[in-house]
């Protein structure tokens, strides 16, 4: 019987998703493979199970022919009893092992699909800053998500189908040999034709499909930046020019569509033709045959039953093909994330950091993005460990790819950067950034309670030590205003509470981490006065006895650094202290007079 | 299926299509079943009888028929692709418009990756279950029935049984189909977790980096996606378990059959040929039956993307124009009064602002100043209303803002907000995205004004450059002014800039709120900074949704203890 895989079913009957070809076969079937030979034992379970199925469900219609052949015609009812019971045991047999593969595969396909999950998280966390930098989020989002689902709905189904169906196939070619090789080749003549069909349509459908994937990314992409910006098109009221756009783009998705769905269609209705086809052919030439006495007329009945046989795997497999063909291109997309290099390894000698003082200092360093923009050249400085720094510049000067470097999210092109006087480059990424605490421009949450956003900081930290944290950070008084206090669940689009207290949250993030240097890059800016006012006392004993780096706009945060370094258009213009830097009346005296111009008016 | 009736709705427009493709469906049916009687006719007349005219004569018939259906096949995928793509374009759009026409409440309700799913992946499903429908969809059960009643008219005390296994078997199919949809439904918000932790992912991957969370990181994608594995697996299995059981079940019923058929053959009740026929369409059924467990995963998949996007669809929109909104109502001088405005968040316990009243005369510049959280950005929103006071007014040139058409109302009052988000496209269509007539000219003096016009110069493109997600990488401080110069191009009756000055250094301060004055509109600038709010005609003290400070820079020096504490930490050290 024709087995119908309920996961995807007549696979021709809907569009595949992602049906772009892939343009590299082999090796991309290869990788699959590998995948899935982790499981070899279980797949040769599967493989016995559809053998055996199969065999089932040969010999069910053959004791049935049987029973009616030799009892029912015969009118023998009472050894028929045996045949019967027989029967049910082959019917149960066969039920078992079909429910045995597809129970089997499932586990299969979804371990491997996880597998594939899971590499492709770990490995997007090996990729440089650089990569996400230059993507669009939507446009990964698809990869992770579609082009998975993809893969693993085929794994389920498709498998198993195309295993059943070549096995049928390869039955069906024997029988028919064996019955007459002159029939069996003209049935095989059908099959260049068939090719030839199928060709012509998948040229079409590869290219629409495509298309079709191009144009579903363009309106995905819109989508995804129009709705996370929905409250900016509904202040602007723009709603009616993002509908346009949208309809522009989803227009486009619709004729792309429409041709690829229509095409993907064409193929069974091809196979039925030449099924037809090749049962009149096998009926004339058959028939001629009979009249010259070379074949008997039994030979063509049965024979034209097992050709009808051997065209339904056949279509099957083409069915399959789609599928195949997107399922295919789908991890090809995926294992094209896998093969991005990734972050620049730690050199092989470089050693684990292990806790340092804090002394850092720049030699010589310059650096430039892709773009060509925010190139910081020849930059040179020490800090002392305890010491507080501020960088002090006009936007775009440099100061947050300094952090950038110091950190190592980027390599320096040139020159050295040490900490404790071991270059950068020599300590492994992840024990040098344990030595770093970070509050960033954008206070970054994740979906969780506050109690798990703050411990972020620190995994192992109490209950305690996260409010003691959250105190020292004077976050605590407005936790305890919420509705759950610390256990309140904060929501990825940052709802429930302000900017201003989100940034406090990832201050007392960073003070639980507890660092020996200290990065905070315009932490306090989208912090009010007020709670400014009470943060920097926590925020001194913070930086006391830690390396502070320190970027702020409002420069009266920063006059008590022990340290300036003036930036302008990626150099070091001027250095010193608040009142060394006054006296000169350099950039930073202008910078800080326009700032406070009306302070000293009034003062 | 409640929710997919709904939805139906939207394949009105494509009754002429869709009969089309039924018919041709039905077409190729009636082919399909005249076959076997054509393949009967060649062999039992032609070869059977050394008729070689016979097999030529019906060979071609054969052959002409089948290339008829392939014609309507061919027409029939046309005619169903166009139906289903228009399907699933009428039904995005309106989803899309719907969305469009959603409150600031109602966003808050329906996360935009939540919406963006149901605009994807929930339209695509139905999309490709109307064009299954529309191909095969109808032909498994239209086999099932006729196949049943055939059996029935062949003998229908022999056929009986089938009266019982087959509702049986609907029954079951459908029990499952019911199961298997709410497995999904979890299969589904398990997904949504798993794709959630790759977008949080995705945006903090630098804070992941700088903190060495990878590893917790991944435990905790490991758990979601194991979460994920499982219950797919427990939902495909349950599928899974249907067609063996069919099987089991269509075969014991031929046994059935056959073991009293022999017996009433004994009797001479019935015919060896009837029992052999009825048989014959029992095996039919059950291949067409088997078909129906891989209909009902579509159709509950189906079922559950329905129910989400009709969720869309019935959400209730609270902010509306009011009936008797006038058209003709603009905004003239832009005088803006808070009459005992009080605010509260629908899920929040606490007032987020509290019997608020100032007036902002025409042109003059406020300044609002106050605490984290104390309802600054709050107060800015009711202006556009972008949500409705709970209590007293806000009035603009004397109307109450309920009174304006909202889109009259919000295209004179430009905003910047205090996250600068720009959308993929160039400098110059980001600018211009708040007034799509603006002239080079306007846009040119919007980034003047704005101080963005030296920066943009200086881009590889100028105003072509490609900004926003897929552009060039801005600081936060480019965002931001390209965002004032967007509001700015608006020539705005009022303007609203919510702290968005944060990450601009002070000299591009200076000059940007300088260019300012030029504008003649009423301004409102939520601040941190005592030497911005100096400037302002009146300035605005909150802390916790109160109100407790209103007038000129000088007045709050002399009487409010606020105020001079904030001045006193600003200023005191410059006073040398």
């Amino acid at each position: 019987m024709r087995r119908i895989n309920p996961s995807t079913g007549p696979s021709h009957h809907h569009a595949p998703k992602t049906a772009a070809k892939p343009r590299n076969w082999a090796s991309t079937i290869k990788r699959i493979w590998m995948y899935l030979a982790n499981r070899k034992g279980l797949l040769i379970l599967v493989l016995f199970t559809v053998v055996a199925s199969s065999a089932a469900s040969l010999l069910g219609p053959y004791l049935l022919g049987v029973a009616i052949d030799d009892f029912i015609v015969a009118g023998n009812t009472s050894a028929m009893l045996t045949l019967l019971v027989s029967l049910i045991g082959v019917y149960v047999f066969q039920s078992v092992t079909v429910w045995l593969q597809s129970f089997w595969m499932i586990g299969i396909a979804q371990d491997t699909v996880n597998t594939m999950r899971n590499q492709l998280f770990e490995h997007l966390h090996k990729l440089p800053i650089k990569f996400f930098d230059h993507r669009q989020h939507g446009e990964l989002m698809s990869r992770v998500t579609n082009d998975i689902e993809n893969v693993s709905s085929t794994l389920n189904s498709s498998v198993i189908q195309i295993f059943s169906s070549l096995l049928m196939l390869a039955g069906t070619v024997a029988v028919m040999v064996w019955l007459s090789p002159l029939l069996t080749l003209l049935t095989l003549m059908i099959v260049p034709l068939m090719f030839a069909g199928m060709k012509w349509i998948t040229n079409r459908t590869g290219r629409l499909f495509r298309e079709q994937q191009r144009n579903l990314g363009e309106l995905n992409g819109f989508m995804e930046e129009t709705i996370s910006g929905q409250r900016i098109v509904k202040t602007f009221s723009q709603e009616e020019k993002v509908l346009g756009h949208f309809v522009e783009r989803s227009e486009k998705l619709k004729h792309s569509g429409y041709l690829a769905q229509a095409y993907s269609g064409f193929i069974p209705k091809l196979m039925n033709v030449l099924n037809n086809l090749s049962f009149a052919i096998i009926a004339g030439v058959g028939g001629i045959l009979a009249f010259k006495g070379a074949i008997s007329i039994g030979t063509i009945v049965i024979f034209t039953e097992y050709s009808r046989q051997f065209t339904r795997p056949l279509n099957d497999l083409s069915n399959q093909f789609n599928t195949l063909l997107s399922a295919v291109a789908g991890a090809e997309r995926v294992f094209e994330i896998l093969d991005e290099e990734e972050e620049e390894k730690d050199e092989k000698e470089a050693v684990g950091l292990a806790s340092v003082e804090g002394r850092v200092s720049f030699d010589n360093v310059s650096f430039s993005y892709e773009t060509g923009s925010n190139t910081i050249k020849n930059v040179s400085f020490q800090v002392n460990n305890g010491e507080t720094v501020a960088l002090v510049g006009p936007t775009g000067a440099g100061k947050t790819t300094i952090i950038n470097l110091l950190s190592r999210f980027y390599e320096p092109d040139s020159g050295r950067i040490l900490v404790d006087g071991q270059d950068t480059r020599n300590v492994t990424r992840a024990s040098l950034r344990k030595n770093m605490g970070f509050v960033l421009q954008d206070s970054f949450l994740f979906e969780g309670s506050i109690l798990e956003n703050i411990r972020y900081g620190r995994l192992e930290a109490t209950n305690a030590e996260v409010e003691e944290a959250a105190k020292l950070a004077n976050a605590h008084s407005f936790i305890m205003k919420l509705p759950h206090a610390y256990d309140t669940v904060l929501n990825q689009d940052g709802g429930g509470i302000s900017q201003g207290q989100r940034q406090l949250l990832s201050i007392a993030r960073a003070l639980l981490a507890d660092p020996k240097i200290l990065i905070l890059d315009e932490a306090t800016s989208s912090i009010d006065t007020i709670t400014e006012l009470k943060i920097q006392e926590a925020l001194q004993r913070l930086m006391e006895g830690r390396t502070s780096f320190v970027i702020a706009h409002r420069l009266g945060t920063i006059r008590k650094a022990d340290q300036i370094l003036v930036l302008r258009e990626g150099r070091i213009i001027e250095r010193g202290t608040h009142e060394s830097l006054m006296r000169e009346e350099g950039f930073y005296y202008g910078l800080f007079n326009r700032q406070h111009a009306e302070g000293h008016l009034t003062g | 299926m409640k929710d997919m009736r709904k939805l139906s709705f939207f394949l009105k427009p494509y009754k002429l299509p869709i009969f089309v493709a039924l018919f041709l469906m039905l077409f190729e049916l009636a082919v399909e079943l005249i076959q076997p009687l054509l393949m009967a006719k060649i062999i039992d007349e032609g070869i059977l009888q050394n008729d070689l005219r016979v097999v030529y004569l019906w060979g071609s018939v054969l052959v002409g028929v089948s290339i008829l259906a392939f014609i309507g096949g061919i027409v029939n995928s046309f005619a169903a692709s166009h139906v289903s793509q228009g399907f699933g374009f009428d039904v995005r759009k309106s989803l899309f418009e719907k969305v469009q026409s959603f409150s600031f409440t109602n966003l808050d309700k329906l996360s935009a990756s939540s919406l963006i799913t149901r605009l994807t992946g929930d339209v695509t499903v139905l999309q490709n279950t109307v064009f299954m429908g529309l191909r095969i969809m109808m032909r498994a059960p239209l086999l099932v029935i006729g196949g049943t009643v055939m059996a029935l008219l062949v003998d229908a005390k022999l056929a009986f049984i089938l009266l019982i296994t087959i509702p049986v078997l609907i029954y079951f199919l459908f029990w499952v189909m019911g199961r298997a949809g709410k497995l999904f439904k979890d299969v589904q918000s398990r997904l949504d977790a798993v794709n959630g932790i790759m977008r949080e992912n995705l945006n903090g991957i630098r804070l992941i980096k700088a903190f060495i969370r990878r590893d917790f990181e991944i435990t905790k994608f490991r758990n979601a996606a194991d979460r994920l594995k499982n219950k797919t697996a427990a939902s495909l299995r349950l599928i899974e378990t249907t067609l063996p059981i069919l099987l089991l079940v269509m075969n014991i019923s031929v046994i059935v059959i056959l073991w009293f058929g022999s017996k009433q053959i004994i009797t001479g009740d019935i015919k060896v040929g009837e029992v052999v026929a009825i048989v014959n369409y029992v095996t039919r059924i059950t291949a067409s039956f088997s078909v129906f467990s891989w209909l009902i995963m579509a159709l509950s998949r189906a079922g559950a993307s329905a129910g989400r996007i009709n969720e869309v669809f019935s959400t209730h929109i609270d902010l509306l124009d009011m009936v008797n909104a006038d058209p003709a109502t603009e905004i003239k001088a832009g005088r803006v009064e808070f009459c005992n405005v009080s605010f509260q968040y629908p899920a929040a316990e606490n007032h987020v602002l509290n019997h608020v009243s100032f007036v902002a005369e025409p042109g003059e510049t406020v300044a609002i100043l106050g605490g984290t959280g104390s309802g600054k950005t709050t107060l800015f929103h009711l202006i556009p209303r972008l949500y409705d006071a709970d209590g007293g007014k806000v009035l603009i040139d004397g109307t109450d803002v309920r009174q304006f058409k909202i889109e009259t109302l919000r295209k004179q009052i430009g905003v910047v907000p205090q996250e600068a988000h720009l959308f993929t496209g160039t400098v110059r269509e980001n600018i211009a995205w708040g007034k799509g007539e603006a002239t080079d000219d306007e846009i040119v003096i919007a980034a003047t004004d704005a101080q963005i016009h030296g920066m943009v110069e200086k881009l590889p493109g100028q105003y072509e450059t490609i900004v926003g997600q897929k552009g060039v990488n801005l600081s936060g401080g480019q965002k931001q002014r390209l965002s004032i110069a967007r509001a700015l191009v608006r020539k705005p009756k009022i303007l609203l800039l919510d702290d968005s000055t944060s990450a601009l250094d002070a000299n591009t301060e200076t000059n940007l709120l300088q260019a300012l004055e030029k504008y003649l509109c009423t301004t409102f600038i939520i601040t941190q900074k005592i030497s911005t709010a100096k400037a302002a005609d009146l300035i605005l003290l909150l802390d916790d949704g109160q109100l407790i400070a209103k007038g000129s820079h000088e007045e709050l020096l002399r009487s409010e203890g606020l105020y001079q504490r904030i001045y006193k930490s600003q200023f005191r050290e410059e006073a040398l």
